[in-house]
């Protein structure tokens, strides 16, 4: 997590001061915070937009690639040739690595946008922020990201303040809140992360996966393409335990794991996948309801 | 008037959230508690959580399996009958994606997997096959059970209503062919220019290719033992790639009845009250 400015802007500080609430909240959830004992207190973001280049790291031109990406540290595996043959149209050898300076770049930029709006709410007193939606997309054709957390932060009525005055954040609202409390979680916090994994592929990889028929072909047309799939398996593994590290002894709920793929050529492909979720404890033993009732609608 | 409908004990939201604050303005409890209880990974939303609970199960683990299959190059070339290939590479990737997240849910302590997103892409050089899902097993379960593991695209509201109607997923059935579209002879093609008639090379091209997706599909219910198949989805049309090859794909999950004979639901009907709003039309103010 990156370091948190101590004060906020000064608009935002006249803007809290003003007395009138504002809300990220549609209708009914607005309704349903009402109904639970939440008070909205604003709508509080955070943003931070971040350069961001794929080969950073202190890599440079023409420097990355296999040999000087596994010196970072954090998951590396190598693809030898099974040829034993060394030639310049040859990949002789080849590596999945783990790209854990986009890895930081990416958690730099979400977790300052993420602890600015915290920081907004818990200057304006309020006990969480509910409704929470983060974003993050390129800033025209620049290399730029721009990092994006916004949600209603709210105050619990006769409600005592979170731990160390740090508000609470969950992704859900309204209804959906509401059945998470009955069900018997507390939201603690957002929990996020990010795995990336290049894969520099070999030959038998390159041949698979463009198709061609070399000579050397060593895997049978029609295999499974080994390295990538492995690359595929541990990019969800990281995430899912990066984001394990963030939880403590609590759960996470409602996950989203999205991941994308980036062919580069000659088998070469880019990884990444994001976590997400709301990190969840158990306040009281919770009592199943009875198994719903099945309804048809009449329209 | 009553509804005839179950009336649930009303809760003290206000209450609960209040208690709920006053546990989050405690430090973060140390090592003790139920380990059960803890820890727990869930791709489901609320609404399936609570209705898993409703029928005594719970989610464990988010799980995945990942397989991509090559297809060797020049076979969407021009050529006859199936492509063989590819529609080989789909069952592989499918099979041992399912195989993977298979395994991964048995590490876990599940016993199935449910809400799994199948999310696959056809390239022309290989074939990708990603399954993401959430492992669930019953509340009390001891890890001591004849039913074998099941993997299953079902949410948690399908799956629990599929239990309480006595049935159960057995796992992931898929099927996929991948077919030329042969060329029309030189006469045929001079007679078809610019008249507005059925191509019907393409119509028997997606025939064949429909046909071997879903016999395939059946058998790999067959297989796992399964009676039939729910939520099939299926997907057709020519690649993007290669215009003159067809594919078809279909999945879904296999199922069985479990018990002596399939329970009726019951289902109530309603009749809701909260007519959609209707969009604002300044003609009806004229009376046209």
């Amino acid at each position: 997590m990156s370091e948190v400015p101590a004060d906020l802007p000064e608009a935002a500080v006249r803007r809290f001061a003003e007395g009138a609430f504002t809300s990220g909240l549609t209708v009914p959830d607005f309704a349903a915070c009402l109904q639970m004992g939440l008070e909205p207190v604003g709508y509080v973001q955070g943003f931070c937009v971040m350069q961001w280049q794929w080969y950073g790291m202190g890599m440079q031109f023409g420097g990355y690639g296999p040999g000087s990406g596994g010196s970072t540290g954090g998951y590396s595996e190598n693809w030898q040739c099974p040829h034993g043959m060394i030639s310049a149209e040859h990949r002789a050898w080849g590596q999945n690595y783990e790209q854990t300076w986009v890895e930081s770049a990416w958690t730099e930029g979400f977790s300052s946008a993420y602890n600015r709006m915290v920081e907004e709410a818990a200057e304006a007193g309020a006990h969480g922020i509910v409704g929470l939606v983060d974003t993050s997309q390129p800033l025209g054709d620049m290399g730029v990201l721009e990092f994006r957390v916004q949600g209603t932060a709210v105050r619990v009525t006769d409600g005592v303040p979170p731990v160390h005055g740090r508000p609470w954040t969950t992704y859900l609202a309204g209804q959906r809140l509401a059945k998470l409390i009955e069900a018997g979680y507390a939201p603690v916090s957002i929990a996020a992360a990010v795995a990336s994994v290049r894969v520099w592929a070999n030959c038998v990889t390159e041949n698979l996966t463009e198709g061609s028929n070399s000579l050397y072909s060593y895997a049978q047309p029609g295999s499974e393409i080994e390295q990538t799939v492995k690359a595929h398996s541990v990019v969800r593994r990281l995430a899912r335990q990066r984001v394990r590290e963030q939880l403590g002894r609590d759960s996470l709920h409602g996950a989203a794991m999205v991941t994308t793929a980036r062919e580069l050529g000659q088998g070469d492909a880019e990884l990444q996948c994001i976590l997400r979720g709301n990190r969840v404890r158990r306040f009281k033993e919770f009592d199943p309801m009875p198994p719903p009732t099945p309804t048809v609608r009449l329209l | 008037m009553s509804s005839g409908l179950p009336t649930p004990e009303p809760v003290d939201l206000k209450a609960e959230m209040v208690r709920a604050a006053l546990s989050l303005s405690q430090p973060e409890p140390g090592g003790t508690g139920s380990a059960k209880a803890t820890r727990m990974t869930s791709d489901l939303s609320i609404d399936e959580e609570m209705v898993l609970h409703s029928i005594g199960w719970e989610p464990v683990e988010l799980v995945s399996g990942v397989s991509i299959h090559s297809i060797p190059a020049g076979i969407w070339s021009w050529g006859q009958g199936e492509i063989t290939y590819a529609s080989a590479a789909y069952a592989r990737s499918f099979g041992n994606a399912t195989d993977r997240i298979h395994e991964a849910c048995t590490k876990a302590g599940a016993q199935g997997v449910v809400g799994v997103h199948v999310e696959w892409d056809v390239h022309r050089h290989h074939i990708d096959v990603a399954l993401v899902g959430t492992a669930v097993r019953p509340v009390e379960w001891t890890g001591l059970s004849a039913d074998p593991v099941f993997v299953s695209d079902l949410s948690g509201r399908d799956f629990a209503l599929l239990h309480t109607a006595g049935w159960a997923p057995l796992g992931l059935a898929a099927g996929a062919s991948f077919v030329y579209a042969p060329r029309r002879s030189m006469g045929t093609a001079m007679k078809q220019k610019g008249q507005n008639v059925e191509l019907t090379n393409f119509t028997e091209a997606m025939y064949a290719a429909r046909e071997s997706a879903m016999e395939r599909m059946q058998t790999a219910a067959l297989a796992l033992g399964g009676t039939g198949v729910v939520e099939v989805k299926v997907t057709e049309g020519p690649m993007d790639f290669a215009h003159h090859a067809v594919g078809f794909t279909a999945y879904g999950t296999v199922v069985r009845l479990l018990a002596g004979e399939h329970r009726h639901v019951g289902a109530r009907m309603i009749l809701p009250l909260d007519d959609p709003v209707r969009a604002f039309d300044a003609t009806s103010l004229r009376g046209q």
